[in-house]
C-alpha cells in the first residue's frame, strides 16, 4: 500500500529534487514568541505587539490566517508505522491559496503540492490529521515592509498557544542581500517593543535552508519549513511550561 | 618668323624675369634710387609704379605680337599691295621699344629689390617693405602685408581647426556609427581600452575622453564591473520585455552568459552587433538580487540619457520603464534622487553625462549593506513620509568617476572602507548638504 501512496504522492506533487524552483517571493523572517521563565503567553501581550507594531506606523490592512496539520499515517497494521516518517506536517499559507505544503521535518524534505491534495488525501484515507494549528491575526504595511502578527491556537479551540509575527521585505528575494536589512529592522522593533517591558520576547531562529535543498531566493517553500521549526519549538516552550508546572 | 620667335624668346625671358629670382644685373641704366636719400614710402611709390608700367608694356608687347602675326597673314594672302609690310615695320619698331622699355623697367624693379627679397634686410624702411613680386606671380604692395596675411591666415587656420573638432565631436556624439570611416582622435576602440588615465578629480571630463561612443561606455561599464548585467535594446524590444519580466528573471540569472551587453532579451536571441548601436534607446543595468535601472537615450543610439528609473529585481510589468514607477519605496525614492542626479549631469558634466550616470548608478549595488555615513545604521524611519528605508542617497556631485576610484570602490565594498562611495538617508542626507 505505501508503494502506491508513494506513486500517488509523485504525480499529484511536483517533486523533483533536481527543480527546486518556484515563484520568488519576498522575503520573510517568522518570529515566535518566547515568554520569560514563569509566565505565559496571553492575548494581553497580543494586544501590546499589536499597538506597537501601529506605533512604527504600521498601517492595518486585514486579516491572514495559515494552518499546520501534522499528519499521522491509517495504517491497519499499527507495526509499519515506524516505516513512515516520524513528522508528516502539511502547511497551507494564506499567499498561496492554490498550493499546500508538505514538510517532513526529520527528513528534511520540503513539497510544494496542489491544495487538491488534501481532498486527495481524504479520499484516499491514507492519512489522517492528528493535530491541527491556526495561525490568525492582523497584517500591517509600513512602506517596503509587511507585518503579521497573529495568534496560534488549535483549531476548534480558541486557547491562545503561542503568538508568532511575521516580517516581510517587499523589494528584494535574495536571503544574503537582505540579512542586514532584517536584522536591522529587528533591532528597530526591539527598540520599540522593549519600552513596553512585556514578559519576554520575539525569538527567529534561521533554519538552514540549504538542508532541504533550498535557495537564497526566498519562495514559500522557505516559509513552510520556517513554520515548521516555529512549531516545533513553541510545542518545546509549552512543554517544558508544563513540565516546569509539574 | 624669326623676328617673332626671338620675340616671343625676349618675351618668355621676361616673364620668368618677372616670375623667378634672377641674380641683379651688373649694369645698370639708372641709379637704384633705395640708395639715394629717398624715403621709403617714396621708394614704395615708385616700385608700385614701376610695377604698374612693366605690366602695361608687357600688354603692350602681346598686342604688338598679334598684329604682326596679322601682318604676316595678310601678307600671305594673294593680291595684296604693300600694305602688310608697312604694318609689318611700323609694328617692329614699337615691339622693340616695348621690349627695350620693359627691360629698362626689369632693371629698376630689380635694383630697388622687387624681384628679390634683398630689401628685407635693409634696416631703414621705417617697417615698410618693397613690394614684393612673389615666385607664384602674385604682386604684395607691402611685404608685411602679406606677413599680415600670413598672420590672419594662420588664425584662420587654427580657427578652421577648432571649428573642425567642434564639428567632429558633435558629429561623434550623434553619429557613433559614423566614428567607423574616421581616423586619429582616438576612435580605435582597442586603443582606448589599453590607455591608462591618472586620476584627477578636475579632470574628469577629459580623463573620459575615450569613451564617447555609445558602445564605449557600455564596454567601459562591462569591464569595471564584473557582476552587473548591461543589456541594451531597442524601445519596443524593451516593452516586451519589461512585460516578460519576473518570470523570466530567475532563469536569467542562472543560464544568461556573464556579459550580455549585446542583447538577452528572450524573445531575440540573436546577437545584436554593433551596426544596430544606433537604434539602442534602452540600457538596463542589472544587479542580480538588488536592483534593475532602466535608461533610456534620446535620440537612439547617442550618449544622451533622458530619463531613469529603478525597480526591484523581481519585478516585472509594461510599467517598467525609465519614466515608470517601482511598486516599492525604496525603488521609488531612488528614482526621484536618481532623476536629479540625471539632470545635475546633464547640465554640468553634459559631455560625459550618461558614463557618470551609470557609474552613480552602479554606486546602489551597496544599497542593502552599506550603512549610512551619517547616523551610521542602515534602516531609518524617514519622518517626511513614515517609511522605513535604507540609505537611498548617493551623493552625485563630486563623484569621480575615474577608473582608478571605482575599483578601489568594488573591492571596499565588503569592509565598507571610506573609499567606497558614501550613502546617505533622506533625512541625513538633507541636513549634509
Amino acid at each position: 500500500m505505501s508503494v502506491v501512496y508513494c506513486h500517488i504522492f509523485r504525480r499529484l506533487i511536483s517533486y523533483n529534487p533536481y527543480r527546486k524552483k518556484s515563484t520568488t517571493m519576498p522575503l520573510k523572517r517568522v518570529f515566535f514568541w518566547q515568554p520569560n521563565a514563569g509566565s505565559t503567553v496571553n492575548s494581553q501581550i497580543l494586544n501590546e505587539v499589536s499597538q506597537c507594531v501601529e506605533s512604527i506606523n504600521g498601517v492595518k490592512e486585514g486579516r491572514w490566517k495559515a494552518t499546520l496539520t501534522f499528519y499521522k499515517p491509517m495504517l491497519r497494521d499499527q507495526a509499519l508505522s515506524a516505516e513512515f516518517p516520524r513528522e508528516f506536517i502539511g502547511i497551507s499559507l494564506p499567499e498561496q491559496p492554490n498550493k499546500y505544503y508538505f514538510v517532513l521535518r526529520f527528513n528534511k524534505i520540503v513539497l510544494e503540492s496542489d491544495s487538491s491534495i488534501q481532498l486527495i488525501m481524504e479520499k484516499l484515507q491514507s492519512y489522517k490529521s492528528r493535530v491541527a494549528l491556526n495561525f490568525e491575526g492582523f497584517q500591517y504595511q509600513l512602506g517596503d515592509f509587511q507585518l503579521r502578527v497573529g495568534k496560534v491556537v488549535p483549531s476548534h479551540s480558541e486557547n491562545l498557544r503561542g503568538i508568532v509575527m511575521e516580517v516581510e521585505y517587499l523589494p528584494i528575494s535574495s536571503l544574503e542581500k537582505s540579512k542586514q536589512i532584517m536584522e536591522e529592522f529587528f533591532d528597530i522593533w526591539q527598540d520599540a517593543i522593549s519600552k513596553r517591558s512585556l514578559p519576554g520576547r520575539f525569538i527567529h531562529i534561521e533554519p538552514d535552508f540549504s538542508d532541504y535543498g533550498l535557495a537564497d531566493h526566498y519562495t514559500s517553500q522557505h516559509t513552510a519549513v520556517q513554520y515548521t521549526h516555529v512549531t516545533s519549538q513553541l510545542i518545546a516552550s509549552v512543554q517544558a511550561v508544563q513540565t516546569g508546572r509539574n | 618668323m624669326l623676328q617673332q620667335h626671338h620675340q616671343q624668346q625676349h618675351h618668355h625671358h621676361l616673364q620668368s624675369a618677372i616670375t623667378a629670382a634672377p641674380p641683379p644685373s651688373a649694369t645698370t641704366s639708372t641709379p637704384p634710387s633705395s640708395t639715394t636719400g629717398e624715403a621709403p614710402p617714396k621708394q614704395v611709390a615708385l616700385a608700385m609704379d614701376r610695377l604698374g608700367q612693366a605690366a602695361r608694356l608687357i600688354a603692350d608687347i602681346r598686342l604688338g605680337a598679334d598684329r604682326l602675326l596679322e601682318a604676316l597673314f595678310v601678307a600671305s594672302q594673294p593680291h595684296q599691295s604693300s600694305k602688310p609690310l608697312h604694318l609689318f615695320r611700323q609694328e617692329d619698331e614699337s615691339m622693340r621699344q616695348h621690349l627695350q622699355d620693359l627691360r629698362t623697367v626689369g632693371k629698376q624693379l630689380e635694383e630697388s629689390g622687387v624681384l628679390n627679397e634683398s630689401l628685407r634686410s635693409r634696416s631703414n624702411s621705417w617697417g615698410l617693405h618693397m613690394p614684393l613680386v612673389c615666385p607664384d606671380g602674385a604682386v604684395v604692395a607691402y611685404a608685411w602685408k602679406r606677413q599680415l596675411a600670413g598672420q590672419a591666415g594662420a588664425s584662420a587656420v587654427d580657427r578652421t581647426r577648432l571649428a573642425l573638432k567642434a564639428f567632429t565631436d558633435q558629429k561623434r556624439r550623434f553619429f557613433p556609427h559614423l566614428d567607423d570611416e574616421e581616423d586619429g582622435e582616438g576612435t580605435d576602440t582597442a586603443s582606448k581600452k589599453h590607455r591608462n588615465l591618472p586620476a584627477l578629480a578636475e579632470d574628469n571630463q577629459d580623463n573620459l575622453s575615450d569613451c564617447k561612443t555609445l558602445s564605449d561606455v557600455l564596454t567601459n561599464m562591462e569591464k569595471e564591473r564584473p557582476n552587473l548585467k548591461v543589456s541594451t535594446y531597442e524601445r519596443l524590444d524593451w516593452l516586451k520585455r519589461a512585460s516578460s519580466l519576473p518570470a523570466s528573471a530567475n532563469d536569467n540569472t542562472m543560464e544568461a552568459p556573464k556579459h550580455n551587453f549585446h542583447g538577452t532579451s528572450i524573445l531575440r536571441p540573436a546577437l545584436q552587433n554593433v551596426a544596430s548601436m544606433d537604434k539602442v534607446a534602452v540600457i538596463e543595468l542589472f544587479f542580480p538580487s538588488i536592483f534593475r535601472a532602466v535608461v533610456s537615450l534620446h535620440p537612439a543610439g547617442s550618449t544622451d540619457p533622458d530619463s531613469v528609473a529603478f525597480f526591484s529585481p523581481d519585478e516585472g510589468g509594461s510599467y517598467m520603464h525609465s519614466r515608470g514607477s517601482s511598486v516599492y519605496h525604496v525603488f521609488r525614492q531612488i528614482t526621484e534622487h536618481a532623476t536629479v542626479a540625471l539632470q545635475y549631469f546633464l547640465g554640468i558634466r553634459s559631455k560625459t553625462a550618461l558614463h557618470s550616470l551609470l557609474h552613480w548608478i552602479c554606486s546602489y549595488q551597496t544599497l542593502f549593506t552599506k550603512v549610512c555615513n551619517k547616523c551610521g545604521r542602515l534602516l531609518a524611519m524617514d519622518r517626511q513620509s513614515a517609511l522605513i528605508l535604507p540609505p537611498v542617497h548617493r551623493p552625485y556631485r563630486t563623484l569621480s568617476v575615474s577608473k582608478h576610484s571605482s575599483t578601489q570602490s568594488i573591492s571596499s565594498t565588503l569592509d565598507q572602507g571610506s573609499n567606497a562611495p558614501e550613502a546617505y538617508h533622506i533625512g541625513c542626507f538633507s541636513d549634509n548638504t
